[in-house]
């Protein structure tokens, strides 16, 4: 398996609250790999340290190694701008800057990265829209605000608004847990797709959908990783006594 | 605290349980029919289809369990294995009923020289055996017991094979011949499914898929 991440000995705190402890994991690369756990067990904290968005909270540290593309990203002298743009994040609630189109949307990154060329800009756009599966549903209304689309729709532009920076790497931070059925089954399906391209790490609550999008599965209890392996495995025959309670909800 | 799953597994299992006793019984009287030539057909045939009809319940309930609950870990491996144990429960009641069939037109074991009576008894005991242990190892959730049955299924294969060259050698009578050969070809079978029963449990245990034939 080729190592999009290699993560050695991380620990997180919020304070003085240690919330991820010792995790050590490989995480594929151009597969899905899908965190589980009871809520306050840190997931979304171990997404938000793949990609340092974590140090932004004040209070939280980090300490440990993350080895993105060989490099350590909390090594001195990495720019955790760069980090963030190789590696892009989606969120639990669609949100599109809702003053702006869908076309700004989508380009917002660009721009901000300095992209003014407008055959460029329109290139960058319709392609991601089109990996985002919208362009279909939006292409003559990119004039429209983000805000007008459906809750779905919104997750998609998101979606698009991250792959517009081209990143390697998706973390998804419960993206259906606002969503109806019909639209969760366009982003699982989405997801499935971009696996083919991008690295995509996706936080749910959800097992049902762990167990349908993802190749492996983590799962964290407590801060600590329990058990990691392959989704067919986790799901049908875990090793682990707290991953089986927990799958089977027999918590508590 | 109880799940709402945990009800719909209790009625799979209490409805497996009964199937069970149920194919044992009907292999039995299949069994004791034919070796002391009591006729129980009509009784053999009721309880083979009412082991089908039970088969196709344990397969809607189960069927409604992963459509309502989308079981996983333990519970997922129990509900297959349950399916799979009711079909081999299903199948101990049409091994019992070609058994008695065999009873009813060929005239079973009766003219049959007394070794191939003894002989087809002592199989018939170590398969109901074999048929007990699956139930009880069913029942315990036991992978000790369900190991025990891999000897005891060697055993069936071998006296199967024994049988056939045995008969060829002593120039048994055609019906003679025919009925002892199927019914300890169905022993044999009956033998393989009891196997596949503590296959299962020991699979709903620990998930390995082991082969205990």
């Amino acid at each position: 398996m080729a190592v999009k991440f290699d993560v050695q000995n991380l620990n997180a705190w919020f304070g003085s609250k240690h919330v991820l402890k010792n995790i050590n994991m490989k995480i594929e690369e151009n597969a899905v790999t899908a965190i589980i756990g009871p809520s306050g067990c840190g997931k979304t904290t171990f997404i938000r340290c793949l990609n340092r968005m974590h140090e932004i909270t004040p209070g939280a540290r980090v300490s440990g190694k993350v080895i993105f593309n060989g490099v350590n990203i909390y090594d001195n002298g990495v720019d955790p701008v760069i980090i963030r743009r190789k590696i892009g994040m989606v969120f639990q609630k669609p949100n599109p800057f809702p003053m702006m189109s869908i076309y700004d949307n989508v380009a917002a990154g660009l721009k901000l990265n300095g992209v003014r060329d407008k055959k460029i800009l329109d290139a960058a756009v319709r392609r991601s829209l089109e990996l985002a599966n919208l362009w279909d549903e939006v292409k003559d209304d990119l004039k429209k605000s983000g805000a007008s689309l459906s809750g779905g729709q919104q997750q998609r532009l998101c979606i698009a608004r991250a792959l517009a920076v081209q990143p390697e790497v998706l973390l998804m931070d419960e993206p259906c847990s606002a969503l109806d059925p019909i639209a969760t089954a366009k982003i699982e399906a989405l997801i499935r797709k971009l696996a083919e391209n991008y690295t995509v790490v996706i936080v749910t609550h959800n097992m049902q959908q762990a167990a349908r999008v993802s190749d492996y599965t983590a799962f964290l209890y407590l801060g600590e990783l329990i058990e990691y392996g392959p989704t067919e495995q986790i799901f049908e025959n875990p090793k682990h006594e707290l991953t089986e309670r927990y799958l089977t909800g027999k918590f508590g | 605290m109880s799940r709402i799953i945990d009800t719909g597994l209790k009625e799979l299992s209490a409805t497996l349980y009964r199937m069970g006793e149920l194919a044992h019984r009907a292999v039995l009287k299949a069994l004791i029919e034919c070796i002391e030539g009591r006729e129980a057909h009509k009784e053999v045939r009721e309880m083979a289809d009412t082991l089908l009809a039970m088969a196709d319940h344990i397969e809607d309930k189960a069927f409604e369990l992963i459509a309502r609950f989308q079981p996983v870990a333990s519970d997922l491996r129990t509900i297959k294995s349950y399916m799979k144990i009711a079909y081999d429960f299903a199948r101990f009641g049409r091994y019992a009923l070609d058994i008695s069939s065999i009873n009813k037109q060929i005239g079973g074991l009766r003219n049959c020289e007394e070794w191939i009576n003894s002989y087809v008894k002592e199989m018939s005991e170590k398969t109901s055996e074999m048929v007990r242990l699956s139930i009880e190892s069913l029942k315990s959730h036991n992978t000790q017991i369900a190991e025990k049955i891999s000897e005891k299924e060697k055993e069936v294969d071998r006296m199967y094979f024994e049988f056939l060259d045995e008969l060829i050698k002593c120039g048994a009578t055609t019906k003679c011949a025919v009925s002892s050969v199927l019914i300890v070809r169905y022993l044999e079978r009956i033998a393989d499914h009891a196997a596949y029963i503590c296959e299962s449990i020991i699979y709903i245990a620990t998930g390995q898929k082991e082969v205990l034939r």
